[in-house]
This record gives C-alpha cells, structure tokens and sequence, in this order.
C-alpha cells in the first residue's frame, strides 16, 4: 500500500509536469512554425480592404458592415490613385465549389485573382513548383494549390500540371417575395497551368486548399463583378505608409470598407497565441497545484501514520530538523522522480499531439481567409528553459506543499507522538 | 561546597499538570527525587500515581508545569530543543511497548540511535552486533520485530537504549508486556548491566519480580512520592 500511494503521489506530479511540458512543447513548436510561415507567408507591405470586418479588428470593422455598399473589382482603380500604392488586386472568392477531375471530386474556395499581380504582390508565397505561373492568363488557365494537386500529402495525385478539371458551383437565386430559390449549376472546365509551391498553414493570402482562376473569369464565371477583397500593396512597409494609405481608403469609400494591415493581423494573431499559451499554462498549472494538493495530502496521512514513528525517532534524540529534513528529502524525491518522468512522458505526448494534428491535415478544404491550421507542421520543441523550468517547478511545488505535514512532524512532541495510537 | 558529587539525576518540587480533555489533571505535585551513579532504583505505584509521567520529565521527553529537572547538574528547563535533542542521545530508554521501528530489522534498530548520534557506519555495525550479543539476541540480529517475541523485542529495546553509553536507563515497565519466564531473563539482563557494567538504572514496575532486585524502591500515590526504601 505504501508502495502504490507513493505511486500515485509520484504520477500526480508526473500528469501536471507532462501536462505544462507537452503543452509548453506544442506551443513552442506552433510558434516557430508560425514564425517560419511570418517570414514567407506575409507580405508586410499589404493591406487588405473587404466590406465587412474581414479580420474582426480592422478600422472601421462595426460601421461598414450594416450598408449596401458592395466592393468592386473595378475599385482598384480608385485605390491604385492613392499616393505610396504601389498596385492593387481585386479578389474574388468562392467558398464550396466542387472540383473535378476524372472520377474524384473535392470541396474547396475557388479564387478568383490576377495572376500577375497576385504573384507580385505575394512572391513568397504565390510561387509555382515547377511549371511557372502565366503571367498573361489564358482563358480556362487554372492554378491550384499544393493540397488541391496532393490532397493525401502522399505523392496520390488529384490532379497535376496540363490536366483539365471541372470546376462546379452551384448558383443560388432567391426570388423576392416568395420563400423559392432558383439553383442552378454553373461548370467551369480549365486546364491546371501551375501547382504552387506548400506555403503551410498561416499566411494571408494564398492557400494550399484553394484553386485560382484569372479575374475576368471568375466574373463571368460567378456572374459577378463584386470581389471579397481587395489586396493592395504599399511602395513600403512603414507604419506612417500603412496609416496614411489606410486613411486614404477608408476616405476614398466614405468610411464603408475596412482596412487591416498584415502587421495588424500578425499582431492580432500573435496576441491570440500568446493568450492561448498563458490559457494551455494555466490549464497546466492547475493541474501541478492539484498534485500539490495530492502530495500535501499524503504527507499529512503519512505524518499522521509515522507520528509514533517519529516520536521514538525524537526520544532516541532525533533533532526536529532533521526530522524536517527527512519529509521535505521525500518529497522532494517525489517531485523529482514525478518531474523526470514527467517530462520524458510530456515529450512522448507532444508528439503523439504534434502527429495527430498533422496527420489530421490531410485534406482540409478550409476557407483561406486568415488561416488554415490544417496541414500544417508542428514539431514540438522542448528548450532548456522549458526543462529545467518543468524540474524546478516539480521539485519545488513538492517541496512547498510538503512544509506544512513537515512542519508539523517536526514540532510533534515526543511524549505527545510516543502516546499517539 | 554544595554539589561535592553531582547526581545523575535530580528533581525539586516537580509538578505536572495536563489536561484530559477539559480536565485537568495533576499528574506530579511536587516531587523530590535524586539518583546517584550507579542507582539501581524502582518506582511503584498505582496507575495514575504519575510514575510515567516522572520518567518522562525524567527522560526530557515532557517539561514540568513547575519545578526543575536537573541531569547531571544541568537544568532541563533552560535547554533548548537542540539541547534536549542532544540530551536523549544520552538517555537509555526503553519503554513499555518497546517502540521499535518495525520497518528495520534488530541491528537496524540498534544502529538508528548510534546513527542519530553520528557513528560511522562500520562502527555501528561492530557496537550493534556486540550489544546484540550482550542482550543474548545475537542469531536474531537481522530479524525484523514482527519476527520476534515480545521478550526478545524488548531485548532489542534495551540494546538500543545502551547503544550510545547513556548517562543512565529508564524503563518504563519493562516486563510489562511480555510472559514471567523471559521477564525474568530481562530482569536478569538488566540487574547484570547494573552490577557488572555499573549503569544507572530507573524502572517504573509492578512487577515484584524486579522490585525485590533493586537498590531502592520509590513508592508513588496521586502525583506524590510516599514512601522511599533502601533494600
């Protein structure tokens, strides 16, 4: 029985020290990933102009969202006016269209852009593998993501460089006054002129899921001359050009779009990440107070146990402090053992997380709006600080949630101890 | 000079109040007692009288409500819990129920209170097998107390009291717990260590037996020494 308390007094520590590890690890690994996909995924001297509030955050976000105001593809020509814009873009995007090629089919965001510009504006990430983007699109020219070739990321094509593939959506209609729609389905037949080259899970702007078609097409393909957004780039990446640019267009569309910078994004997302992360270190806090708990628990049993114990150990002329000694050493023992442990099993659960949320990806037809965590890579790194923090703090919480039972063992009187049954 | 021979033990007007739930209770009230080397003296009386309650003033395992202790000349009452820790490193006691660590075995046990005291190990080992042998528990030494019978465990007791050369024994009734024919083997053990090795012993007994092989016998009632006799 003693064996098997001190057992689960031991695996108490191991679950809270593996649970910081592990997270800690994680988020350790998702943040180098992320800074990974920072320096190619985002263009810094963009701002991206939508209606609604696109990121939830940018300026003007609550104000332009209840109008009727509707962004045009044509309205680059008025941002491309503005003073510091180098070029802009129109996007168009079409989420849950189907594509098809031979017998297999998948669902994902048709795109509508100018690849000449696009792959301007993104040459980090709007790279093709391989054969090279068409400048000049042809009609019927399709580029599709490195998810959309390889979908199984196992080399099982869907799709690849010169085949042809039917892009499917369905056109809804509502008719006003009564509860009918008209649908009707729209096909598009194109020939994949470039795979693009992985970009990962984070970035603004391309995605590894989505499949891109030339401007003029998806506006005569979607029967629309709206666009989702509109990409512009900046002559440079100053804070001064970002704001007076952003001005400038909230000016030019009298207050009805909203503008976010990539910056903004990056710091929207970076403080979202470091907040999730103080969250995952609470969880894991907690979860280490609770062993504490646990070990104060059993060193007050075993105090209660070992009273008589001790009381002949202090008649034989035991000194109290070492009697303190002998139950903070346990369980320090304890924490140590708990800890090592803990962040060997930590390590093994970071990566069985890491690979489950990897191999998950597989295929993710998610819309490429900010970020697709699908696919994406994460390999947890477990620092110096993290290790020897994950020890400390074992060893330390043990030790601390012990001073009170052995505290108290240490002030037991002998013949008090010597009586106790 | 007042002190021309220093007592081994000496008490002044001794008195012990505890509180039993909401009573209190006066388990000493006044006691006189002095014990010279080489002492061999039994305390009797009544349970209740406050025989265990002296040897645990005695002993430095308890503190007076009132009075003084004094071993070898030094007052208890002014040590601290050091002091006192050191104090019964050289105090032999072995008590009624033997109070041995079950978890160690005979030697282990021996060797705890040289270890306390902070002999090396080897010379631990060497004492603990001589004592063992003194206390006739030699083929036993590396038995645990579970694993031995009540007279052999309070051999071991009595071994582990002499481990570190004590000033002087105190046993709380020894043959208490254990049958008449082994109480008589520890009776002669004890009267042994009192002729031949010239250790002060005080005893708190019922036991007749032993009484009758004593120097002195002390005779206790409510708190009191009543009666003092030489044999």
């Amino acid at each position: 029985m003693r064996k098997l308390r001190a057992g689960l007094t031991t695996l108490g520590v191991v679950i809270g020290i593996a649970a910081i590890v592990a997270l800690l690890s994680i988020s350790q690994g998702l943040q180098d990933s992320i800074t990974e996909q920072l320096q190619t995924g985002f263009a810094t001297n963009t701002l991206i102009v939508s209606t609604g509030g696109g990121f939830g955050m940018g300026a003007g976000a609550m104000t332009a969202t209840e109008s009727d105001f509707k962004l045009l593809v044509n309205h680059t020509q008025i941002i491309d006016e503005i003073e510091d814009v180098d070029m802009s873009a129109a996007v168009i995007q079409k989420p849950g269209c189907y594509i098809r090629s031979g017998e297999r089919e998948l669902k994902l965001t048709v795109v509508g852009v100018n690849f000449t510009k696009y792959a301007n504006i993104y040459s980090g990430t709007f790279v093709a593998e391989g054969e090279e983007i068409p400048l000049n699109a042809e009609n019927e020219t399709v580029v599709v993501g490195k998810r959309v070739s390889d979908p199984w990321d196992n080399g099982t094509l869907f799709c690849d460089v010169n085949e042809n593939v039917e892009i499917k959506w369905t056109n809804i209609t509502s008719i006003p006054i009564y509860p009918y729609f008209i649908s009707r389905n729209e096909t598009y037949t194109g020939r994949v002129a470039a795979v693009l080259k992985e970009i990962g899970g984070f970035g603004i702007g391309p995605s590894d899921f989505s499949v891109y078609i030339p401007t003029s097409q998806a506006q005569s393909f979607f029967g629309t001359d709206e666009c989702d957004t509109i990409i512009v780039k900046l002559e440079n990446d100053d804070e001064a050009t970002i704001e007076s640019v952003s001005e400038a267009i909230d000016e030019a569309f009298s207050g009805q779009v909203s503008v976010t910078s990539s910056t903004a994004v990056l710091d929207i997302m970076s403080s979202v990440f470091s907040t999730v992360e103080l969250f995952l270190a609470g969880i894991a806090a907690i979860s280490l107070l609770v062993a504490g708990i646990g070990i104060m628990n059993i060193m007050i049993v075993s105090l209660m146990e070992r009273t008589r114990e001790i009381g002949i150990l202090k008649a034989l002329g035991m000194k109290s402090r070492t009697v303190l000694s002998i139950f903070l050493s346990e369980a320090g023992i304890v924490g140590l053992m708990g800890a090592v442990i803990g962040i060997a099993s930590g390590w093994g659960l970071a990566h069985v997380v890491a690979r489950v949320f990897s191999g998950g990806g597989g295929f993710m037809p998610a819309g490429n709006r900010a970020a697709a965590a699908g696919g994406m890579t994460i390999n947890p790194v477990l620092t110096p600080t993290v290790f020897l923090g994950a020890f400390a703090f074992g060893v330390i919480v043990s030790v601390i949630f012990a001073l009170y039972p052995a505290w108290r063992a240490s002030r037991l009187k002998p013949v008090d101890a010597l009586r106790y049954e | 000079m007042m002190n021309a021979t220093i007592s081994v033990v000496e008490t002044i007007n001794l008195r012990k109040t505890y509180m039993l739930g909401k009573v209190p209770v006066n388990a000493l009230q006044g006691v006189n007692l002095k014990v010279e080397k080489g002492d061999f003296i039994a305390i009797l009386g009544p349970s209740g009288s406050g025989k265990s309650t002296l040897l645990n003033m005695i002993g430095a395992l308890d503190k007076p409500t009132e009075g003084k202790v004094f071993i070898e000349g030094v007052d208890v009452s002014t040590l601290n819990d050091n002091e006192l820790a050191d104090l019964r490193r050289r105090i032999g006691f072995v008590f009624q129920f033997f109070n041995l660590i079950p978890r160690l075995t005979a030697k282990g046990n021996v060797e705890l209170t040289m270890a306390i005291l902070g002999l090396g190990k080897s010379e631990r080992r060497k004492r603990a097998e001589e004592l063992l042998e003194t206390v006739g528990l030699k083929e036993r030494a590396n038995h645990k107390p579970a694993e031995l019978s009540g007279g052999e465990r309070q051999r071991v007791a009595i071994a582990r009291a002499l481990a570190n050369n004590p000033k002087f024994l105190l046993m709380d009734e020894p043959t208490g717990n254990i049958d008449s024919k082994t109480a008589n083997e520890v009776i002669e053990l004890v009267k042994r260590l009192n002729e031949e090795k010239g250790v002060t012993i005080i005893i708190v007994t019922h036991d007749q037996q032993i009484t009758s092989q004593t120097k002195r016998t002390v005779q206790m009632l409510d708190g009191l020494i009543i009666k003092e006799e030489v044999n």
